[in-house]
C-alpha cells in the first residue's frame, strides 16, 4: 500500500515537472479567450442581422376572457416563458397543472391607430395563426411600419389595378431623390451663402468698412441669391405635389381602412410571399440602406450613415494629430532629454496619463480647448458671428484633439519601445559616416522605427475609436443636421458637431422613446461599429506588416 | 614566435623609423592621451605616431584599451555620457579634441568599420551613397560613379553589380562588411579605422577582408584593431601592442614579432597569456 501510493506521488511529481500541466492551464485560457471573443461577435451578429431579414407577417385571431375576437397582425420579435401563478390574479383561464405560459412579443406597427406598436399575446388564448400573403408590410417615412392588406390604388383620385404599384414606387422614389438633391445641396448652399454675405457685412460693420458700395455689392449679392432659391423652392414644391399625388388605401387588422400617401411610404414588401433568393435580395437592400441612409424617426428607423462617417472622420482625424505629437515627443525622451530623475518623473506622467479615465479627458477637452481655445479662437477669427460661437462650442476637432490626448501616451510609449530596439550598430554606423544626430534620426532611425510607430498608432485608433464618454462632452450630438464635410468651401468643417457610433447605440438603446423596436438595432450598429474598428484595424496593421516585411532581416 | 608573411617582410623593405617621422609621413600623432571611464581610467598617456598610407595594427588582451583608443580617433567615445578625455590627437596638426571642431566633419575625414557588419536596411546603392547624399550631393553621374568606383575599390562590385538596388540585408556576412567597407570608403576618408573586422566572419570571407586591407593601404591610412595575432602579422606594417590601458611596445610589424624588446610583448606573442 505504501509502496503504490509512493509510486503514485512519484508519477505525479513527474507530471508536474514536465510542464503539462502548465501547458493544459495556458492552453484552457487561450481557448476561454477565443470563446469568449467567439461568443461576442456570434451574438451581436445574429442579433444584429436578424433585424435585416425579411420576417414572417403572422396573423393571429384569439378569444379573450370575455369572448372578445381579436385579430393581431405583426412580426414576433421575442418569445418568453412566464410562470403561471403571475396570470393568477386575472380571468385567464388555464390548466391548473401547467406551470409556465408562453408568451410572445409581437410588432405591430400602425402607430397612428394604436398607442403601443408592441404588444404580448398569451400563447394559450391564440385560437389560430396564419401567414396570408396578401399581407403587406408598408415601410414608412414617419411612425413606422403599417402592415395590413393592400385594399385599392388611388392614381390622381382613380383607382386602378394593385399591378401597378411597383411602377408608381419607382415613379416617387425618383422624385424624392430629386427632392433630397434640393432639399440638400442646392437649397443647402444657397442657405450657407447666405449666411456668409451675412457675416460678410457685419464684419465690414465692426471693422467700420461699411461703405456704402460694399453694402449695395452685398445687397445685390444677396437678392441674386434669394431669387435662385425663391425658383429652387417653387421646384420643390412642384415635386412634392408629384409625389403627393396618388395614395393607397390599407385595411389594418382591426378592420379600419387607413389611406396612406405615397409620399410617406419608403418601401412595400409581401414578406410572406418571398422566396429564399427574394429575401436574401430583401436582407442586402436592408443592409445597404442601414449604411448609407439618414436615420428617421429619433434615430429608431433608417439608416446611420451620418454615425459611420462622423466615426471614421473623427478617427482618421485623431490619428493625423496623435501620430506626429506621439512620435516627436517619444523622439525627444528616448534621445535627447538627459537621462536624470526628471526625465525619469517625466515618463511616470506620460504612462499614468493612460490610466485617467476617459470622461475626465472629455471635461478636460471641453473647459480648456471648447471654452478657452476655441472662445478665444472666437473673439480673434470669427467676431462676426458671436455670440453664437463658431470654434467656441464643441465640434469635430475639438473632438479629435481631445482623443489624441487620450491616445498620446499609447503612441508614446510604444514609439520609444521601437526605439530602444533599435540596435546601436545602426546608430553608430550612421554617425560614423559623418551624419549628425538629427540626420541619423531622420534617415535611418525613424525608418527602422516605423513597424512600432504603427503599432502605436494601431492601438491608438483601437482605443479612441470605441470612446464615447469624453466625446458627448466636446462634439457628439444625436443628431446632426450636416455632416462634417459638404460640397461648401471650405469642405471640411471642423467646427460642426457630429454624430458618432458609440453613441448613437447609447441613444438608441437607452434614450429613444422606444426601446423594445430599438433592441436590435442596438445590436446592429454595435456590430457596425466593431466592423469599422477591425477594418480601420487592419488596414494598419497591413501597413504595419508591409513595413516590418522591409526591415526584417534585421532581427538576426 | 609567429612567422611574418612574405608581404609583411617584402614592405618592410620600404621601412619607416618610427621614432623619427618627417610631418609629411605623419597621418595621425596621439599626444599624452588619457580617457576615463567615470572613475576608471581606461588608457594611459598614449602617445604614439600613425604613419600615413600603412596599415597600422592595434593588438593585446581583451579589455586592454585597443578599441577604445581606435574609437578616439574618430570620436566615437562622445556617445559615451561617461567618458572623459583629456590630451591631444592632432590630425594635419590640428586637435581633433579642440573646441571648434566639426565632428561630423572630423568622422567624414576618419571613417570607421565595426565589428560586426551593420548595412542600413536599404539597398545596396543607397548603402554606398549614404554618406554622399548626408554631404548633400545628389547628382546621380556622381553618385552612380562613386558607388562602382567604391564597390570595386571593397573588391565586391563583381558580384552586386547585377542587384544594386536590392536589400543589402540579403547579403552574406563576409559580404555586408565588404559593403561597410565600400560604405566607409565612398566618402573617401584619409584614414581608416578597422575595428575587429573580420571577428564576426567565416575564414574565407576572413581572408578577402584581409586581401582587401593590403589594397586599401595605398589609398588610405589604416588602422586596425585585431585580437588575432596572425591577421596583425599578415596585414599591418606596424603594430603596437597594448596591455591594461598602456601602449606597452610600438614597433614595425616584424620587429615586434620577432624581437619584441619588452618582455610583456614576448610572453602576449608566445601566447602565455591573452
Amino acid at each position: 500500500m505504501m509502496k503504490n501510493s509512493n509510486k503514485e506521488q512519484k508519477n505525479m511529481n513527474k507530471w508536474f515537472s514536465s510542464g503539462s500541466p502548465w501547458i493544459w492551464l495556458s492552453a484552457g485560457g487561450v481557448s476561454i479567450s477565443l470563446i469568449s471573443v467567439l461568443g461576442l461577435l456570434w451574438l451581436i451578429a445574429s442579433k444584429g442581422l436578424s433585424y435585416f431579414w425579411p420576417a414572417e407577417i403572422h396573423e393571429f385571431k384569439s378569444i379573450d376572457q370575455h369572448g372578445k375576437h381579436t385579430t393581431v397582425i405583426g412580426e414576433i420579435y421575442d418569445r418568453e416563458f412566464i410562470p403561471a401563478s403571475q396570470l393568477a390574479h386575472t380571468s385567464i383561464v388555464l390548466d391548473p397543472t401547467q406551470e409556465t405560459v408562453e408568451r410572445l412579443l409581437v410588432k405591430t406597427g400602425n402607430r397612428e391607430l394604436v398607442s403601443l406598436d408592441f404588444r404580448w399575446i398569451l400563447v394559450p388564448q391564440i385560437q389560430s395563426t396564419s401567414t396570408p400573403e396578401e399581407l403587406a408590410v408598408i415601410e414608412r417615412r414617419t411612425n413606422g411600419n403599417f402592415y395590413g392588406y393592400i385594399d385599392s390604388v388611388v392614381l390622381d383620385g382613380k383607382e386602378v389595378e394593385k399591378s401597378k404599384l411597383p411602377e408608381l414606387l419607382t415613379r416617387v422614389d425618383n422624385f424624392q431623390e430629386e427632392i433630397d438633391q434640393l432639399q440638400t445641396t442646392d437649397i443647402g448652399a444657397i442657405n450657407y451663402q447666405l449666411e456668409r454675405l451675412r457675416l460678410k457685412e457685419r464684419k465690414y460693420k465692426l471693422d467700420n468698412q461699411l461703405t456704402e458700395a460694399r453694402k449695395q455689392e452685398l445687397a445685390s449679392k444677396t437678392q441674386a441669391l434669394k431669387d435662385e432659391y425663391t425658383t429652387l423652392e417653387s421646384e420643390l414644391m412642384a415635386l412634392r405635389d408629384e409625389v403627393a399625388r396618388d395614395h393607397i388605401v390599407v385595411r389594418a387588422m382591426d378592420g379600419q381602412k387607413v389611406t396612406i400617401n405615397f409620399e410617406h411610404i419608403l418601401n412595400i414588401t409581401y414578406n410572406n410571399k418571398l422566396g429564399l433568393f427574394e429575401k436574401v435580395g430583401t436582407f442586402l437592400s436592408q443592409i445597404g440602406g442601414f449604411l448609407i441612409d439618414d436615420p428617421r424617426e429619433a434615430n429608431t428607423e433608417g439608416g446611420v450613415f451620418p454615425a459611420i462617417f462622423g466615426t471614421v472622420l473623427m478617427v482618421l482625424l485623431m490619428t493625423v494629430i496623435v501620430s506626429p505629437f506621439g512620435v516627436v515627443a517619444a523622439i525627444y525622451l528616448h534621445e535627447y532629454a538627459g537621462k536624470n530623475a526628471l526625465t525619469k518623473l517625466l515618463r511616470i506622467a506620460v504612462i499614468n496619463l493612460a490610466g485617467v479615465p476617459s470622461i475626465v479627458y472629455g471635461v478636460f477637452g471641453l473647459g480648456f480647448f471648447v471654452y478657452m481655445v476655441g472662445g478665444s479662437l472666437d473673439q480673434l477669427f470669427y467676431p462676426e458671428t458671436l455670440p453664437s460661437p463658431t470654434f467656441g462650442t464643441p465640434g469635430v476637432m475639438w473632438s479629435a484633439i481631445t482623443l489624441a490626448i487620450l491616445t498620446l501616451p499609447v503612441v508614446i510609449v510604444s514609439t520609444e519601445e521601437g526605439l530602444a530596439r533599435i540596435p546601436s550598430a545602426m546608430r553608430h554606423g550612421s554617425l560614423a559616416l559623418g551624419a549628425t544626430k538629427a540626420e541619423t534620426l531622420w534617415r535611418i532611425i525613424l525608418p527602422i522605427a516605423s513597424p512600432a510607430i504603427m503599432t502605436g498608432i494601431i492601438l491608438a485608433i483601437a482605443r479612441a475609436a470605441g470612446e464615447v464618454a469624453p466625446l458627448m462632452l466636446v462634439g457628439v450630438v444625436k443628431m446632426a443636421p450636416n455632416l462634417p464635410l459638404d460640397g461648401n468651401f471650405p469642405f471640411l468643417h471642423l467646427d460642426r458637431k457630429f454624430m458618432h457610433l458609440g453613441f448613437h447605440i447609447y441613444d438608441v438603446g437607452f434614450q429613444s422613446p422606444n426601446v423594445e423596436a430599438a433592441r436590435p438595432l442596438v445590436y446592429a450598429t454595435a456590430l457596425l461599429l466593431v466592423m469599422i474598428i477591425i477594418s480601420l484595424n487592419m488596414t494598419a496593421v497591413s501597413i504595419r506588416n508591409r513595413l516590418r516585411e522591409k526591415y526584417r532581416m534585421l532581427e538576426h | 614566435m609567429i612567422s611574418v608573411t612574405p608581404t609583411a617582410l617584402a614592405d618592410s623593405a620600404n621601412k619607416i623609423d618610427l621614432s623619427n617621422l618627417s610631418p609629411e609621413q605623419v597621418a595621425l600623432s596621439i599626444d599624452n592621451l588619457n580617457l576615463y571611464y567615470g572613475e576608471k581610467q581606461a588608457l594611459q598617456n598614449i602617445s604614439m605616431a600613425i604613419p600615413k598610407g600603412q596599415v597600422t595594427a592595434f593588438i593585446g588582451p581583451s579589455g586592454c584599451g585597443k578599441s577604445t583608443l581606435l574609437r578616439c580617433i574618430n570620436r566615437m567615445n562622445d556617445l559615451v555620457d561617461i567618458c572623459k578625455i583629456t590630451g591631444e590627437i592632432n590630425l594635419h596638426g590640428e586637435n581633433i579634441y579642440g573646441k571648434h571642431v566639426d565632428v561630423a566633419e572630423l568622422r567624414r575625414k576618419v571613417g570607421m568599420v565595426f565589428q560586426r557588419p551593420n548595412p542600413f536596411p536599404k539597398s545596396i546603392y543607397e548603402n554606398v551613397v549614404y554618406g554622399l547624399r548626408i554631404k548633400g550631393e545628389n547628382n546621380r553621374r556622381v553618385l552612380d560613379e562613386a558607388v562602382e568606383k567604391s564597390l570595386k575599390s571593397a573588391a565586391l562590385w563583381n558580384e552586386v553589380k547585377d542587384r544594386l538596388h536590392e536589400s543589402a540585408l540579403g547579403l552574406s556576412g563576409g559580404q555586408q562588411q565588404r559593403l561597410v567597407i565600400a560604405r566607409a570608403i565612398a566618402i573617401q576618408p584619409e584614414v581608416l579605422l578597422l575595428d575587429e573586422p573580420t571577428s564576426a566572419l567565416d575564414p574565407i570571407s576572413t581572408l578577402t577582408i584581409e586581401e582587401l586591407i593590403n589594397d586599401l593601404k595605398e589609398q588610405f591610412t589604416v588602422v586596425i584593431v585585431t585580437h588575432n595575432m596572425q591577421q596583425a602579422a599578415r596585414v599591418s606594417d606596424q603594430t603596437a601592442f597594448m596591455y591594461m590601458g598602456d601602449l606597452i611596445e610600438y614597433a614595425d610589424t616584424n620587429t615586434l614579432f620577432t624581437t619584441p624588446a619588452k618582455k610583456k610583448t614576448e610572453d602576449y606573442i608566445t601566447g602565455r597569456y591573452g
